[in-house]
């Protein structure tokens, strides 16, 4: 490098050098450039495209660009996709209350009660989020078929005479499939946010002869909303997009909207319509999200 | 060395050491340096078809001919619902021969995506069943050949347990309608088949069935239906499962569904409705831009030979194209798998659907997830 | 303070409830396995006969193990790509005074609370108005994506939990910046980057629903057992094959997670 750079470049590049090193954060912006040009190439643009292809129309085979809000008028006034809509939205708000409300025992009795091997606690109770979704998935429609595990089970003891209908193909199958899936997802930061409570303020607290019921109203949950509030996002959020799981153990009542944006893209081929619904869905989840912000923070104002 | 010759050569035990240990440095360093995509070199030097078909045509007893002359079989690729396909295919899919049902024809030439095929490159092509074939859609005018090839033909019809469904005078559709029944009832997803099955139960005559009347004396018949429905469902899978379980006592199936669980012994039968089934014929159709023409003939041929049609038959109940294949079966064995030795026998006494415009289509497949979905 | 604090006295409830939600964890994911053993066609309980002979028909199917090829060639690009890039972001939020560093960072994470049925539609849209075909390269671009929030999440705590000191003092001693980069930064944080290729892998490898939108010809292991969910007489070969996945899996994962310690797991509380 040093051996003969030509006369006129040397300055150019001393002068560059001198940039980067006085100006830290260009250096970093250097390093982080190949991430956020990939990201943006890959997140940015493709957002656009849909935000413009939801105002276009399917013809045929073909898309007529008249810029038109036909699909978003289509998806307020017309049931099916209104309803599909706030299905998922319940389906997953309810498949979210369910996790955080069996995970946080959990979470607690490890940040608390656990005082060795914590790390191998953590690898197995997060180990099976990794693996393939699909095949935990699948897992459940062994369990909870006409002839599943629960099924035979109960009818082997004689507690049942006919296999239970509702429990494949249908909206308990789709909740239970969620809640097991999505576990690992709300336990972490639930976890995190106790395991950061300072444990000298509980013995505080104890020194001042409050009850442990007391206890925990009053320093633990309060302390460990922000973990509650970030488990419940991470899992809310992309469980209202998923069809996997209604397409494989939902019945023709637990359809989701993201069946439909599915079908948009595959048998009804309405590519436009397809981009607005998805469009619709980030808007209707980041509504709820905003409201869910609103409620938390009026609890909170309300508790003090 | 790819993975899967590996393998074989390792179990032919033509595998030295000195290529062992280069294979398994390739498993390591080869991912990282070369391309993501494989690029699989052939003994024959071309390159393999594409085949993108329904799940369960992708085994190796209906390729024995191509297996034969090119050493392994054609890459597949695997569809849902064949429209499905036609959108992989629109945007840039690369495949050689699709498998599309015979009323699509019309529509899927109009993407200007397809190109006839040159029948005299076939040899079986003598034996196929002309009435397959001579739709005036299906024959390119231009140099005689024709847009699909047919392959496999049938029903879409009701597949019922005999010991648990009480069948009150003649089969009819009524079944899949009956009250006494509700909750154990099951539907294809696809509205290529329902929409159709329905119109017949709703009595539309499908030369009207593009009419705004149509729509809605289906629309109420499909709706009426849908308190009965266990699930809808086109994975024949869940269907064959749940019949054989008694979960479903009636599905609305295709051919393969009465023939499999009759294999496994449980007591159905593939319903010959009094309104008449809905019978449909399919086949392959060839891109304008097939990768690989040759290879793709080659399956076609391989696909329409008595080898292939035997499989189709005797193991999946799909009647095959083939002439000569009916002579394998006699009239009792054909019977029983609901086919006959002249397909028009079967395929007139039916009812078959009449190709509609895109538009029909997503108006009707948009009509029956709202069905679906309890609208 | 033993004595008087609850929280070192075994709390009877709680273990029972631990034991309970471990079982409910674990115990669904072991039915694949173990169906993967019974003889017959359909799932039915009691199991009357094992068999191994699903895990011989497997590798009698060049399909299953061009599938197989398929997955792994992705998940290894995939894992590299977004590791290396993690590496690279990492260093640059952990090290430099970036303005606007939390939008960057939120930017980044994204993908992970974003359904990926979103991103499978929008890429699936610029891919087809770019033309370009569909095939396991577009399915890589499409997990790089995911995989990247969870590279960088591996990735930054190493960065933070080391003294910067030393590249500083390597670098005053006149070297150069690549050289640093390789004999100093490169052995401290290589647990990180061990743990992060490992876990990229794995979510690469077992990814459907991007894989399900931006897929050719060519099938990754998931798309395969998809198609193959449909056909009666494949099905026990499917349950056979994700017996393998899952153990496949768990393996590279275990192993991630030790190595990675909390890297991965503190992730969440970034999100």
């Amino acid at each position: 490098m040093e051996e003969s750079p030509s006369a006129a470049r040397m300055p150019l590049r001393n002068r560059l050098q001198g940039v980067l090193i006085r100006h830290e954060s260009l250096r970093g912006f250097l390093l982080l450039a190949p991430a956020l040009v990939i990201l943006g190439i890959t997140v940015a643009v493709p957002f656009l495209l849909m935000s413009a292809m939801s105002l276009w129309t399917q013809i045929g085979f073909d898309y007529a660009d008249d810029w038109s809000l036909r699909n978003y008028t289509a998806i307020l006034t017309e049931p099916l996709y209104t309803t599909l809509l706030l299905r998922s939205l319940t389906m997953a708000m309810v498949a979210t209350f369910v996790t955080v409300v069996l995970v946080y025992p959990m979470a607690y009795f490890l940040a608390f009660h656990v005082h060795s091997n914590k790390l191998i606690w953590l690898i197995i109770i997060t180990l099976p989020f990794w693996t393939s979704y699909l095949l935990r998935v699948f897992a459940w429609r062994v369990i909870l078929g006409y002839e599943g595990v629960i099924n035979s089970g109960l009818m082997e003891l004689g507690l049942i005479g006919e296999p239970l209908q509702f429990l494949l193909y249908s909206r308990v199958a789709v909740i239970i499939t969620l809640a097991h899936a999505w576990a690992a997802f709300a336990f972490l930061p639930i976890y995190v946010s106790l395991e950061k409570i300072d444990k000298s303020m509980l013995e505080a607290s104890a020194d001042l002869g409050e009850p442990p019921v007391m206890r925990f109203f009053r320093v633990i949950l309060p302390l460990s909303m922000p973990g509650v509030i970030a488990g419940t996002f991470l899992m809310f959020i992309p469980t209202v997009g998923d069809y996997v799981t209604p397409t494989l153990v939902g019945g023709p009542d637990a359809a989701m909207i993201g069946n439909l944006i599915q079908l948009q893209f595959g048998t009804i081929n309405n590519w436009p319509m397809g981009a607005a619904l998805a469009i619709t869905m980030i808007l209707s989840i980041t509504l709820v999200g905003l409201f869910f912000m609103a409620l938390m923070h009026g609890l909170r104002r309300w508790a003090r | 060395m790819k993975i899967p010759q590996m393998i074989s050569a390792a179990k032919r035990g033509t595998l030295s050491r000195r290529a062992f240990t280069q294979s398994l440095l390739a498993v390591g360093i080869v991912p990282v340096i070369s391309q993501v995509a494989p690029q699989r070199a052939r003994a024959s030097g071309t390159r393999h078809a594409t085949v993108f078909t329904w799940g369960g045509f992708d085994v190796p007893e209906l390729y024995q001919d191509y297996v034969e002359k090119h050493g392994d079989l054609p890459d597949f690729a695997i569809f849902g619902a064949p429209e499905d396909g036609l959108t992989r295919l629109r945007s840039g899919f690369a495949a050689d021969l699709i498998h599309p049902c015979m009323g699509d024809i019309p529509r899927w030439r109009s993407t200007g995506l397809f190109q006839p095929i040159d029948t005299s490159r076939l040899s079986n092509w003598p034996d196929v069943i002309p009435t397959l074939y001579q739709a005036p859609h299906n024959l390119d005018d231009a140099d005689g050949g024709v847009w699909q090839v047919p392959f496999d033909w049938g029903q879409t019809s009701i597949t019922y347990r005999t010991d648990l469904y009480d069948l009150e005078g003649e089969e009819s559709w009524d079944i899949l309608w009956d009250e006494r029944y509700a909750g154990r009832i099951g539907m294809l997803a696809s509205g290529d088949d329902a929409w159709w099955c329905a119109a017949i139960k709703a009595g539309v005559s499908f030369d009207q069935i593009h009419t705004d009347e149509a729509f809605e004396a289906i629309a109420a018949v499909l709706r009426a239906q849908r308190p009965l429905v266990r699930t809808y469902t086109d994975d024949t899978s869940s269907l064959n499962q749940a019949l054989a379980a008694g979960e479903m006592v009636a599905a609305m199936t295709w051919n393969s569904s009465a023939v499999e669980l009759t294999f496994e012994e449980v007591p159905v039968r593939f319903a010959q409705p009094k309104e008449g089934a809905l019978t449909w014929v399919c086949g392959f159709m060839m891109t304008q831009n097939a990768p690989s023409p040759d290879s793709a003939y080659d399956v076609l041929d391989a696909l329409l030979s008595v080898s292939a049609g035997e499989f189709l038959t005797g193991d999946y109940g799909y009647g095959h194209s083939n002439a000569r294949v009916l002579e394998l079966f006699d009239d009792e064995e054909l019977a029983a798998l609901t086919l006959s030795r002249d397909p028009a026998d079967i395929l007139d006494a039916g009812h078959r659907s009449i190709p509609q415009p895109p538009e029909w289509s997503a108006r009707m497949n948009t009509l029956y997830e709202q069905i679906k979905a309890g609208f | 303070m033993t004595e008087r604090f609850e929280f070192h006295k075994p709390n009877r409830a709680l273990q029972l409830y631990a034991g309970l939600f471990m079982a409910m964890l674990y115990v669904p994911i072991l039915f694949i396995p173990l169906f993967s053993f019974s003889d017959g066609l359909y799932i039915r309980f009691p199991i009357e006969s094992f068999t191994l002979r699903w895990y011989a028909e497997l590798f009698e199917r060049t399909a299953v193990l061009r599938a197989l090829e398929n997955s792994v060639r992705v998940a290894v690009s995939v894992a590299i790509v977004s590791t290396v890039l993690g590496v690279f972001a990492a260093k640059a939020l952990a090290r430099y005074r970036i303005p606007g560093r939390g939008p960057i960072l939120g930017f980044i994470l994204l993908p992970l609370v974003v359904p990926p049925i979103i991103f499978g539609v929008a890429l699936l849209l610029l891919v087809s108005a770019l033309k370009i075909p569909l095939s396991l390269y577009t399915i890589a671009a499409g997990h790089i994506i995911i995989c990247l929030p969870f590279a960088i999440a591996t990735l930054l705590p190493r960065f933070e939990g080391y003294d910067a000191a030393m590249e500083e003092a390597a670098a005053d001693l006149g070297e150069n910046g690549w050289w640093v980069f390789w004999r100093v930064t490169v052995p401290i944080i290589l647990p990180g980057i061990v743990a992060s290729l490992l876990l990229t892998f794995t979510v690469s490898f077992d990814e459907f629903v991007m894989a399900f939108f931006l897929g050719g010809t060519d099938l990754t292991l998931p798309l395969y057992i998809w198609g193959q969910l449909r056909i009666p007489r494949a099905f026990p070969v499917v349950l056979a094959l994700g017996t393998l996945i899952l153990l496949f899996s768990f393996a590279l994962v275990f192993i991630g997670l030790r190595i990675g310690r909390r890297g991965a797991i503190k992730l969440v509380d970034r999100g």
